[in-house]
């Protein structure tokens, strides 16, 4: 009778911890009450809520709703005052001096002052810190008095203003004593019009609106409400059931399927990436045909990207004319991408002394871009038209991106390269700068020379300039086959106003509002 | 059965001791993490100077040997992706994957149990196809196709459930059938089996001709037996289960382990995996002991056979 007993005790015992569990683990509803609340939806998980620390796109987006800079940059990209109110560059363009603005405080009431500007860029700089090569971009920032900061950069830099809008997060030297780094990505302060309530990992993250920003009558709503909801399928039913107001990183297939949908509007707009099959002069690609520019160009000429764009993409993104997209500064919107002419591929092939084509290695990652393998083979087949054979190698995109850093991919591979800053600069460095760039396969005088130029030219419309005069010697001598600048795919309840994403998937809820 | 009990608490142990070993190794196969954290535009300099602070560069048996000594005290070292210590995140999300598990479980047996005694009495009854329908399609259909599914009928289409989350009790029940639904296929089919076979045993017959009432023999004789297989087999598939919540856990932005190691797998978080995986064999290994333990309890013919 003991076995009879203990067999039933076992699974009585089993099935109450069990339902004691399931009801233990509900929580609590949310609250519904009369303020104007935001919920957003997010494909990853925030790994840190510090700005200066927070590894991806939308870690960061969520972390710069709660802080300043001491400059901001416009949706139009144009650079305007934001915790400092002015600012003066020495002739020389190596020194700048801020005056910040008055009677700031952060969210825990720590004044605002040039304090904690040199603090934090102390602690930027520190190598634990994931963008400290931002804050590096800075030499020296000392305070001349409570509210001007002399910063000064060791060359002219033309982007310092546009890095530190984007990267330098502002913070209260006493609470980040307090807490440290750590405690800080849990918890952190900023002055920015949102501050920090509660974060539940992996589950919500809730911030307030700040009552007493410096920008009059901004944020619009009184809370914002993030979820993590890393399944597209899902996000799009929380948007339809209306759990969620904004939701991003959406399939073309699911904006196209929403279009119908009734209280739901679709957000398309080209991102700052572009896609590209590159050649390689350094390594493996050393005295293989592609050396020849006639065959490079041949290639661009060679690939029919309208078609894949209309096949894989559902026409739904732009074709590429080099490596900038249209939102970067000097985009020459003259350029008409390279026309499907197979025609003039096999000529320039045959001038280059290849009638007959020849072979060559072609590598692309895995599951590391939407149907980028499909893009790779659908290269491939227009490529063996001409006459080029490849045998392409579809790798697991880790290895693949080891194999990129340490230049060891075939001569032909395909990748892909966002930027955030609106300017190109640091992707063409990042792309094109030889054995200077981790993942650069490519090197060529009269770029260096250009980026070189581009890099210390203050005015920001010589630079515009160069930068058309560079994008036209690319388009002449491409370094990769320019593939295209796919659209981002993003969705908002009707009663959501003035969401504003940028190219780079980046946003601003502070002018975002509920009806 | 204390000699029993000490061996496999010592074959537990040996296993875990094995699980350390292979995850570690395992791990540092995937590849270089130092690629993947820093951004694109860094210099090889750069990047050689973050794999030297990080402790990359060090010789693999010296990153091993301090691997071992920090586990040994459960310190599993800094998840590098969440910068903050790996065993706390991992114990963190622990609570949510537990709680999806064993609902999931319960749900599977609370409708198993009468399903397969249903069908195992009555063999080729109207009950009984629908108890092998149940337990073909459970065992058939993919769990994430289920739980995509789940989510376009009972939350976008009918509204009667959240669609993502682990906000209130009504949100377990979406995540809870989806994982559930493999077990409960699975047991049902246990469950009929067991009884048809017991049914056809020598004691059953002679308790049939003693007269005992067929409820009596039902429980008491029939039921008995197939919960001992249930017993065994539910530590299993608790395990398996763990392991399958990965998806689900995904698919219903459900905050645990599973969403988790999806994450630290794609950013190389080599504590942050070492510090789940040791956790989940841990789990499991515990688990299978427990239920060993349970079993010898429950059947004396385990214990002597040993």
């Amino acid at each position: 009778m003991l076995r009879i007993r203990l067999t039933g005790l076992a699974i009585a015992v089993l099935l109450v911890v069990s339902a004691g569990i399931v009801v233990a683990g509900g929580q609590a509803e949310t609250p519904e009450d009369a303020t104007k609340t935001l919920r957003v939806a997010v494909p990853t998980f925030p790994n840190s809520l510090d700005a200066s620390i927070a590894s991806e796109r939308n870690s960061q987006n969520v972390a710069w709703q709660m802080f300043d800079s001491l400059v901001w940059a416009n949706d139009e990209n144009v650079i305007e005052p934001a915790l400092a109110e002015d600012w003066e560059v020495s002739e020389d363009g190596t020194e700048y001096t801020f005056y910040l603005r008055e009677g700031v405080e952060f969210h825990n009431g720590e004044p605002f002052n040039a304090e904690a500007v040199v603090y934090s860029w102390e602690r930027g700089i520190q190598p634990e810190i994931e963008w400290s090569d931002r804050w590096a971009r800075a030499d020296s920032v000392e305070a001349i008095d409570e509210y001007t900061v002399r910063i000064t950069t060791e060359e002219p830099d033309p982007l310092l203003l546009g890095v530190m809008a984007q990267h330098w997060n502002i913070v209260p030297p006493q609470y980040l004593e307090e807490v440290g780094n750590d405690g800080f990505g849990e918890s952190p302060v900023g002055t920015g019009p949102f501050e920090f309530v509660e974060w539940a990992r992996e589950d919500r993250i809730i911030l307030r609106a700040n009552e007493d920003y410096w920008r009059e009558g901004l944020p619009k709503v009184d809370e914002v409400i993030y979820r993590p909801i890393p399944e597209a399928s899902t996000r799009m039913a929380a948007i339809q059931t209306g759990e969620i107001d904004i939701v991003n990183r959406l399939t073309a297939e699911q904006a196209d399927a929403l279009e119908d949908v009734d209280g739901v509007n679709v957000v398309t707009y080209a991102v700052d990436r572009t896609f590209y099959i590159a050649f390689n002069n350094l390594t493996s690609g050393v005295d293989e045909p592609t050396e020849d520019v006639r065959v490079r160009r041949a290639m661009n000429y060679a690939v029919d990207r309208q078609a894949i764009i209309d096949s894989l993409f559902g026409g739904r993104a732009q074709l590429a004319t080099g490596l900038m997209t249209e939102s970067n500064l000097g985009y020459d919107q003259s350029l008409d991408p390279y026309p499907y002419d197979p025609e003039r591929a096999r000529e320039l092939l045959a001038d280059a002394g290849y009638p007959d084509g020849f072979e060559m290695d072609f590598a692309a990652p895995a599951g590391a871009y939407t149907n980028f393998e499909q893009v790779a083979q659908a290269v491939q087949g227009y490529l063996s038209e001409v006459g080029i054979e490849t045998s392409l190698d579809i790798m697991e995109s880790g290895r693949y991106w080891d194999l990129e850093a340490e230049k060891q991919l075939p001569p032909l591979f395909g990748d892909s390269w966002s930027e955030r800053s609106g300017e190109a600069l640091p992707r063409l460095r990042g792309a094109l700068g030889g054995w200077d760039a981790s993942f650069s396969a490519w090197s060529e005088p009269t770029i260096d020379e250009y980026l070189d130029e581009i890099s210390v030219t203050i005015d920001q419309e010589e630079r515009a300039e160069l930068y058309t005069e560079l994008h036209n010697y690319m388009y002449e001598n491409p370094p990769f086959i320019y593939l295209y600048v796919p659209e981002t795919f993003e969705a908002t309840r009707d009663n959501v106003v003035d969401y504003r994403p940028r190219a780079a998937e980046d946003y601003f809820l502070m002018f975002t509002d509920i009806q | 059965m204390q000699r029993y009990l000490l061996s496999r608490v010592l074959q537990s142990a040996l296993l875990m001791v094995g699980v350390l070993i292979l995850v570690f190794f395992i791990v540092r196969l995937t590849g270089d993490p130092a690629s993947l954290m820093m951004p694109r535009d860094a210099s090889p300099e750069d990047v050689e100077e973050f794999r030297e602070a990080m402790g990359f560069n060090d010789p693999l048996h010296e990153q091993f040997f301090s691997y071992l000594k920090n586990a040994a005290v459960g310190d599993f070292g800094r998840s590098l992706h969440y910068r903050s210590a790996a065993m706390p995140l991992v114990l963190e999300r622990f609570p949510a994957t537990l709680q999806l598990a064993a609902s999931a479980l319960t749900f599977a047996l609370i409708f198993a149990i009468p399903l397969g005694i249903i069908g195992g009495t009555r063999p080729g009854t109207m009950w009984d196809t629908l108890c092998r329908g149940i337990g073909l399609i459970g065992q058939t259909v993919p769990n994430f196709w289920l739980a995509l599914m789940l989510i376009v009928l009972f939350s976008v289409q009918l509204g009667w459930f959240p669609s993502f989350g682990r906000d209130s009790l009504r949100s377990v029940i979406l995540p809870t059938v989806a994982l559930g639904f493999f077990p409960l296929g699975k047991f049902t089919r246990l469950v009929r089996a067991s009884v048809l076979e017991i049914k056809n045993e020598d004691y059953i017959r002679t308790a049939n001709s003693k007269g005992i009432p067929e409820r009596r023999i039902l429980i008491h004789h029939i039921f008995r037996n197939v919960a001992i297989t249930l017993v065994s087999i539910i530590g299993v598939q608790f395990g398996y289960m763990l392991g399958g919540s990965i998806y689900i856990e995904s698919i219903f932005a459900w905050p645990g382990i599973g969403r988790m190691i999806n994450e630290a797998v794609q950013a190389r978080d080599y504590p942050l995996v070492q510090a789940i995986a040791v956790f989940s064999a841990g789990f499991v290994v515990i688990l299978n002991l427990m239920t060993d333990v349970a079993y010898a309890l429950i059947d004396p013919r385990i214990r002597y056979e040993d």
